[in-house]
Formats: C-alpha cells, structure tokens, sequence
C-alpha cells in the first residue's frame, strides 16, 4: 500500500510542480469561452433546455476539461517515465502491474477532478449556476475522469513519440467533445446535415447530457450517460490494466 | 543442497532478430561475490534485467532464492537490488534526496524511515551536500553514486550492479569495492558485471564468462587460471573469447 501511495503522490506532485502549465491554462481557455460565446453571442441564441445560453454550456464545458485532463496526465507522464527510462523503477519493484497502472489512472484523477473545480469556480464569474446534487455531480466527474485516465494510460504506453498524444488528443478527443453536445442541444442542429447524424451516433452526446443532468440534480436523465460512462471505463480500464501485465512497450 | 540466490535455467532471449541468450544456466550461491564477464554484447545486461523484470524471456526461467522471477516478482524484486547500466533517475521534478524517498517508497518503506535511509546513504555516498541538487546538476559520476544508492536503500539481499565502475573515478571505484566487501563480509550476495578483470580476478570469489549468449567457463578466478595456464584472469579471458569467435 505504501508503494501505491508513493506512486499516486508522485503523480499528483508531477502535475502540481507544473501547474502553469497543467491547470491554468485550462481555467483561462474556459474563461474565454464564457466571454465571447456566454457572454457576446449567447444572448442572441435565446433558452436552451430551459436556460440561458450561458448557463447550458457550464455543464459541457466542465466536462471537456475533465476528459482532456485527465486523460492528458497518464499519457504524458508514462510516456515521459518510458522515454527517460525511469519506468525501470516501478517495474523492478514490488509494485504489481495493476498497482502501477491504477496509481497512475488515480493521478488523472485528481487532475481531472481539481481542473474540472476550477473551472466551474471560474464560469462562477459569468454565469451563476447552482449544482443541486454534489454528490450526484462529483460521482459523474470520477467516473468519467477514471474511463478517460484509463485511456490516457493506453495511449501513453502505445505511442512512440510525444505527437502521439496530442494527435489522440486534437484528432479524436477534441472533435469527439466539441461534436457531442458541449455548445449545443440536439434540438439546435436538428435538421442539419452531417452534424445531427454525427451527434447523434456520438456516444460524447449522452455522456454530456448525462453530466448536465448530474449537474442539476436529474438522476433519472443522468443514468443513461453514467451507464454509458461507466461501461467505457471498464473496458479502458480492463485493457491499461492487461496492457501493463504484459509489459506492452515497458518490456523488451 | 542450498537454494542459489540467483539461477538461471536454460535461459533464452531472443530479440526480433538478435539471439542475446542461448541456454543459459548459471548458479550463483547465496553470500557468493560472482563476477558475470563478457565482451560488449555477450548478454550481460540482457540476463541481469531478466531479474529486474525489464527483459522477458523468450524460453527458460531466472529463480531468486527459488522463487519464479517472473511469476513471483512482487516478492523477488524486494530482495532484489539493481543498479543499472543505464544512468536511470526520475530527474523531472525531484530532486536528489526525493528521488530516493520515492524509490524507498516504492518498496514499501515507510517515508519517515526512508528519509533517515536516504541520508544515511547520501553522507556515505559522498553526495549530501547536493541533497537537494537537481539531477542536471550533477556529474555523470555523482549520477552514478546516486544509482547505487537507489540499489541499496531498501537494503536488499541480493546486490546487482550492471558495470558500476563505468565513468567512475579512482575514489569512487575504491568506494564501490570497499562498499561491496563490507556489503560480503554482512553475507549479503553480490554479483556484478565489469570490464575492469584485474578486479574481479581480486575482488569476486567466483566469475562466469560468456559470450555470444553462451556461457563459456565459471569457477573461481584461481581455478580458471590454472585450468588455462595463464596469469591473469584477463589473459584467461582473452583466450576463451578468441576460441569462441573461430
Ligand atoms: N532492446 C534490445 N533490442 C534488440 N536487441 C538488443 C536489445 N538489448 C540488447 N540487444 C542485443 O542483445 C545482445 C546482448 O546485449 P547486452 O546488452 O545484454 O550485452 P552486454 O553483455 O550487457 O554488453 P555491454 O558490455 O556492452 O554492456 C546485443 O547483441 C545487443 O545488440
Ligand atoms: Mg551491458
């Protein structure tokens, strides 16, 4: 256990040591968004679900930086451990394969979890929006910050070079995200070629809804995005944890 | 009969193309200072990272103290001590003395406990006055010391040390040595690869040499000596490695 722990730490010091560029940057970019698509255009695009335009993209945007953090601390801190050659510490120690790749995922977590704070204190600044289950909401962030940690955790051990991430990251998470209802409803793009389809089929839809439905406090709405959520991080989570037992790009 | 603390049994590592192994057995007992010597690329480090869990065999097993290496890893690692080849040290935002806070931790030490170990070990290791140096900072032999510090923390029963004396200078070789021969005379098993033989042939109590993958001679440096009618372990070693390649 204290090995676990020694691990999970250096994780979490990892991304704290370099929080200018680990947590800021995520904080301001959602800033932004609030100011010129909240506050500039949002008025103009009238209620949404209910609320002002505003208020429906707080949900979504919190979301996105949950996926991309926690997804982005695994894969760059193992792909950083392989590539200085330090991984060698935790594998000819007694820690287990899982222990290594859970410590790890853990660390995505956190980070996940504390930049997805962040982010809603500061679309506190612009719009209020009041969370009506925490519980509901903080349970929703660590599920979907695990499945994606997971993730990270395979893309970290598969890629070969330091592009490797960002590609996952710029071509399939980002487009994934952006596509699955973080600025917009289904009933907007109702009707639109190409987009409604892929909105539709884009599993990221109902992991948003689902999420703004924790976030209000609506359980029944928000199961099928937490079911959904869930069943991906079990299969991620399943295959980090196998590729580490077999030493996937660890072992030669 | 005795459990050897280290045995390699009909041990194979084929990569992609390159055989780095061919059936390799080889005992070292418990309490032994066994020497593993080869030429570059005899497969050294290939068998010594089998221990470590870094290289995957490809046929054959490596037991510590009986135990399956690769099976039971979680409870031979912990006996285990490696220093590398490879200068290794997790040099991104630690610096000297957590580097080896973490490594104790990840053995399971207690953090308490490995800060008094880790400054034991700096103090001895002549690098406490860059406790708190990054590792950018040091030299590529005060790295080294720190390497071995890492192997020894946890205070292991088996000492591995893959070509500790590379890069080393005259004092800190010196201090490996007399390290290692205190680390002897406590019975603990220490076993190591150089190219220095004058050293071996002084310091370990038996030696292997291979080459090719292939196990050549072991046996204590005298007894190959004699066996080949030189006077040195370098000129024994010179002879076995020329009738190996033709
Ligand atoms: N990861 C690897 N992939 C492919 N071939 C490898 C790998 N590691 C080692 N080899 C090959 O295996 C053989 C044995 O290498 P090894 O590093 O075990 O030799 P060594 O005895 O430690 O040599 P040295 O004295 O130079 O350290 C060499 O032919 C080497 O090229
Ligand atoms: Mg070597």
């Amino acid at each position: 256990m204290i090995g676990f722990l020694t691990l999970f730490k250096r994780e979490v010091i990892r991304f704290l040591k370099d929080a200018l560029d680990t947590i800021v940057p995520p904080t301001v970019e959602v800033a932004l968004y609030m100011l010129i698509f909240g506050l500039a255009l949002g008025p103009r695009l009238g209620n949404i679900e209910g609320m002002p335009y505003i208020q429906f993209m707080v949900p979504g945007l919190i979301l996105m930086s949950i996926i991309r953090n926690s997804f982005l601390n695994p894969a760059y801190s193992l792909f950083q451990s392989r590539w200085d050659g330090n991984i060698a510490d935790l594998l000819s120690s007694p820690l287990s394969a899982s222990q290594i790749a859970l410590a790890i995922i853990l660390g995505g977590v956190v980070r996940g979890i504390i930049v997805g704070t962040l982010v809603f204190v500061a679309t506190l600044i612009f719009a209020s929006f009041s969370i009506s289950s925490l519980l509901l909401a903080l349970g929703y962030a660590i599920v979907v910050s695990m499945a994606f940690a997971a993730l990270g955790c395979i893309v970290g051990l598969w890629t070969k070079g330091w592009e490797g991430i960002g590609t996952v990251n710029s071509f399939v998470l980002d487009p994934l995200v952006l596509l699955g209802g973080v600025f917009y409803s289904l009933d907007m793009v109702s009707g639109i070629p190409f987009i409604e389809p892929l909105t539709k089929i884009n599993p990221f839809t109902y992991i948003t809804e689902g999420f703004r439905s924790a976030l209000l406090g609506n359980i029944e709405t928000a199961m099928f995005g937490f079911v959904l959520t869930i069943g991906l991080g079990m299969i991620f989570l399943v295959l980090a944890i196998m590729l580490f037992r077999n030493g996937y790009h660890l072992k030669s | 009969m005795k459990i050897p603390a280290v045995s390699f049994q009909s041990l194979e590592k084929v990569y992609r193309n390159v055989t780095a192994l061919k059936d390799l057995s080889l005992d070292i007992q418990e309490g032994e200072f066994f020497g593993l010597l080869g030429p570059n690329g005899a497969g050294k480090t290939t068998s010594l990272n089998t221990i470590a869990g870094l290289v995957k065999p490809t046929k054959g097993k490596v037991l510590i103290d009986g135990l399956d290496a690769i099976r039971q890893y979680r409870e031979t690692h912990r006996l285990v001590g490696m220093m590398f080849q490879d200068i290794i040290l997790d040099s991104r935002f630690l610096n000297v003395h957590e580097i080896l806070v973490y490594h104790a931790g990840y053995f399971g030490i207690p953090r308490r406990r490995a800060q008094e170990l880790a400054n034991e070990l700096l103090k001895r290791l002549d690098l406490w006055n860059k406790r708190t140096a990054r590792v950018q900072e040091l030299s590529g032999g005060m790295k080294r010391r720190l390497m071995l510090a890492k192997a020894l923390i946890h205070d292991p029963a088996i000492i591995i040390l893959d070509e500790p004396t590379a890069g080393a200078d005259v004092e800190l070789r010196l201090l490996i040595w007399k390290m290692m021969e205190e680390f002897h005379e406590q019975g603990k098993t220490i076993v190591l690869t150089t190219h220095y033989l004058e050293e071996a042939e002084r310091l370990c109590d038996r030696v292997a040499i291979i080459d090719q993958g292939k196990l050549l001679v072991e046996g204590s440096p005298e007894e190959l000596m004699k066996r080949q009618n030189q006077q040195h372990l370098e000129d024994v070693f010179l002879q076995l490695i020329r009738d190996d390649s033709v």
